[in-house]
């Protein structure tokens, strides 16, 4: 590589005045490019903040039978959720939830905060006699267990809720999830709910 | 803050010493489509990294996920298209490189290996756009890859294998999709990003080689910085803001989803093919006999030979000189060449839009696109023959009539029945099928001729009488599976119905 000659000599003013010029010419143009293309990119990354409508999922007869069946024991119950995942043709997703049979005045003993303040529901908690619970923890998201005490246990941090959802213990800030139930045309429907976990409120992050 | 910076790493005196360079004669514009191609490719690795965060390489969701990227993503047709316009603006300003390179007799000792280098990086960018087709896996994209890769089937000796390693399987699928993504995004980059960097090494090694003169040394030297930076950013600005708004108000077609049962489309390159596709259009109108030897020259040989002179130009021109006037041979075959392959590509192009323009031809908006999208939704991606799924394969005739409907309908009304935007009907949703069977059955029987409306659309086709081609049994066949296929829900038709319906 050759030693560079022209830089010896700064040039007369006229020179110099120029060399800034081109100089802020290059920095301006080249901020542009950057804007020009950094927005629409970095827009890109956006996440489709549409979540979609609740929409209700019909029980398949055959578990809307052992629905009917249940006692207060939990069962679970599976249907199907029409999801939209991106680009990919919508399907229906199998989801199972807890059915617990039980009174509206054993659910507000148990639960208050379900029915009162902040954290109250903006749907009936018990429908046809029945409170659904979401299958997620609301700790951080694991699917729990119906540990052999009949009480419900998450295996990732330890959270434990007992047959009506009460958090009893474990690191978890809330009980568990209750979900829409409703009786149409002789069938119940489920709306699935997913909710943000590992804070008291019932914060809604999508219905699929 | 910088001094702290130098200090610990050199990265400002490395950058001093980078910017601080002698350009023989002066700064000049002719020499910015160098710099201005390599901001091209930095569009591409910007824009190709964002897209493939929503790009997904298999046959079921290629085409979903573009048109995803489309429709849904925000910006994400703009992003799209810069990419693709940024791809011709890339290898449109590596050929202006080359060719001032070529003119200017700058591949001269000592600077042979630069040559070499800048024309293998001028393959490796033709290899990318060439990959980059394929992605979006709609139906123009499948056929002229489809192309690319049988004629890369007929290089002598190895043409078998370059098969086998692109497709990867017997026909173009989804392995085919991964084979090209991988080469696109991976593989070409990393070894096109090494070369740049080699070529700029060897470039600052030799010094820039200055105006077409031969007392070089005598010439006052100019600043790289910021004389020569100056022009090289105006060029690639420019470029830049043509990029830009072309993106904006010409963004690239999306055709429907590859279809290998469409025989209709009319395929067509991407503008730097043009002039070989053209050339392989002219030798189909030779005489039988001579058309595969000249097939072999058009698509293996004369490209060959042209990559293999361009290649080994430094040694094979061994005039000492530099000077224009003192280059009248290898000047002369330049600008033939030139004048040759731009006369080619406007022909090729013509024919394109006289064959489009005799088919009724129009690429589907973006209304037509959703659509499109729907039904694809709720109808499987097709498999290259048609296929009788679920309770409809009960009615009689249902799989006689897919394999009738595979062998005499599919090429133009498709194996998914989406038919082809503006040119033939779709079957699949569509009232006229599943209506009234006698005058769905007259239509088969007897033809059908002029402007009709289907779904909203226009459509002036011809569809052939097919009474005679086709037994009255197998009318029937095929009449029950399109009026039971892809969503529709009809009667079975018999042969005697088909019978009853007369002129």
């Amino acid at each position: 590589m050759g030693h560079a000659v022209s830089y010896e000599d700064d040039g007369t003013p006229q020179e110099q005045s120029r060399r800034k010029f081109m100089v802020n010419m290059v920095v301006g143009l080249s901020g542009v490019i950057g804007l020009v293309l950094g927005i629409p990119l970095v827009a890109t990354m956006i996440p489709d903040s549409k979540t979609g409508g609740a929409t209700w999922s019909p029980l398949s007869d055959d578990e809307m039978k052992k629905l009917q069946a249940a006692t207060e024991k939990p069962i679970k119950v599976t249907f199907n959720v029409h999801t939209v995942d991106g680009y990919l043709t919508p399907a229906d997703d199998e989801q199972f939830v807890w059915a617990i049979k039980t009174t509206d005045a054993k659910m507000r003993a148990a639960r208050p905060e379900l029915f009162d303040g902040k954290t109250k529901l903006t749907y009936p908690v018990i429908n046809m006699g029945f409170v659904l619970f979401s299958p997620i923890c609301p700790h951080l998201g694991c699917r729990y267990v119906l540990d052999t005490d009949g009480k419900f246990l998450c295996h990732c941090h330890g959270s434990r809720y007992d047959d009506l959802g009460v958090h009893i213990a474990g690191p978890a800030q809330r009980g568990l999830d209750p979900l829409p139930l409703r009786e149409h045309d002789g069938k119940g429907e489920v709306t699935w709910i997913h909710y943000k976990g590992n804070e008291p409120d019932h914060v809604i992050l999508s219905y699929t | 803050m910088l001094t702290w910076l130098d200090q610990r790493t050199g990265v400002v005196t490395a950058t001093k010493d980078f910017l601080t360079e002698d350009v023989p004669g002066g700064a000049s514009y002719w020499y910015a489509f160098g710099s201005a191609t390599v901001f091209a490719m930095i569009i591409q690795i910007v824009t190709g990294m964002f897209l493939t965060l929503y790009y997904s390489p298999s046959a079921s969701t290629a085409w979903a996920s573009t048109y995803y990227i489309y429709s849904k993503v925000p910006f994400g047709k703009f992003i799209i298209s810069t990419h693709y316009w940024g791809a011709s603006a890339m290898i449109a300003f590596m050929a202006l490189h080359l060719l001032q390179v070529l003119i200017w007799g700058a591949y001269k000792k000592p600077r042979e290996l630069q040559w070499i280098v800048g024309v293998v990086l001028f393959l490796l960018t033709i290899v990318l756009g060439l990959t980059g087709y394929l992605l979006p896996w709609d139906q123009n994209a499948f056929l002229a890859s489809q192309v690319a890769i049988q004629i890369a089937g007929s290089v002598p000796i190895v043409g078998n294998a370059t098969v086998a390693f692109l497709q990867d399987g017997a026909t173009l699928g989804t392995l085919t999709i991964n084979r090209f993504f991988g080469i696109h995004v991976w593989l070409v980059p990393a070894v096109l990003i090494g070369l740049v960097g080699a070529h700029l090494a060897i470039f600052r090694w030799n010094g820039a080689a200055g105006p077409p003169v031969d007392e070089a040394p005598k010439l006052k030297a100019g600043r790289f910085w910021p004389d020569q930076m100056f022009m090289d950013i105006v060029v690639s600005f420019a470029m830049f803001v043509v990029i830009v708004v072309l993106a904006i108000v010409a963004p690239p077609i999306l055709d429907g989803r590859a279809d290998p049962n469409n025989n209709a489309f009319i395929a067509y390159p991407a503008w730097y093919f043009l002039a070989l596709f053209d050339l392989l259009s002219i030798v189909g109108t030779f005489p039988d006999a001579i058309v595969p030897t000249l097939d072999l020259v058009a698509t293996v040989i004369f490209p060959g030979l042209l990559v293999g002179v361009l290649v080994l130009l430094p040694f094979l021109d061994r005039n000492p000189s530099r000077r224009i006037s003192r280059r009248p041979w290898i000047l002369g075959v330049t600008a033939l060449t030139m004048a040759g392959a731009i006369g080619l590509s406007l022909h090729g192009q013509v024919g394109i839009q006289v064959a489009q323009a005799a088919i009724k031809y129009q690429a589907p908006n973006d209304a037509e696109l959703e659509k499109l999208n729907e039904s694809y939704n709720s109808a499987p991606a097709s498999t290259g023959s048609a296929a009788v799924v679920g309770a409809v394969a009960a009615l009689p005739g249902m799989k006689e009539g897919a394999a009738v409907y595979t062998a005499n309908c599919s090429g133009c009304h498709a194996a998914t029945g989406l038919g082809q935007t503006g040119v033939f009907p779709p079957l699949a949703k569509n009232d006229y099928v599943t209506g009234d069977t006698k005058a769905l059955i007259h239509t088969l029987n007897y033809g059908l001729q002029g402007p009709i409306k289907v779904n909203g659309a226009a459509y002036n086709g011809q569809m052939p009488a097919w009474k005679g081609q086709l037994k009255d049994e197998e009318i029937a066949q095929v009449l029950t599976y399109i009026r039971n296929s892809w969503g529709n829900k009809g009667s079975a038709i018999t042969a005697k119905d088909v019978a009853a319906v007369a002129k």
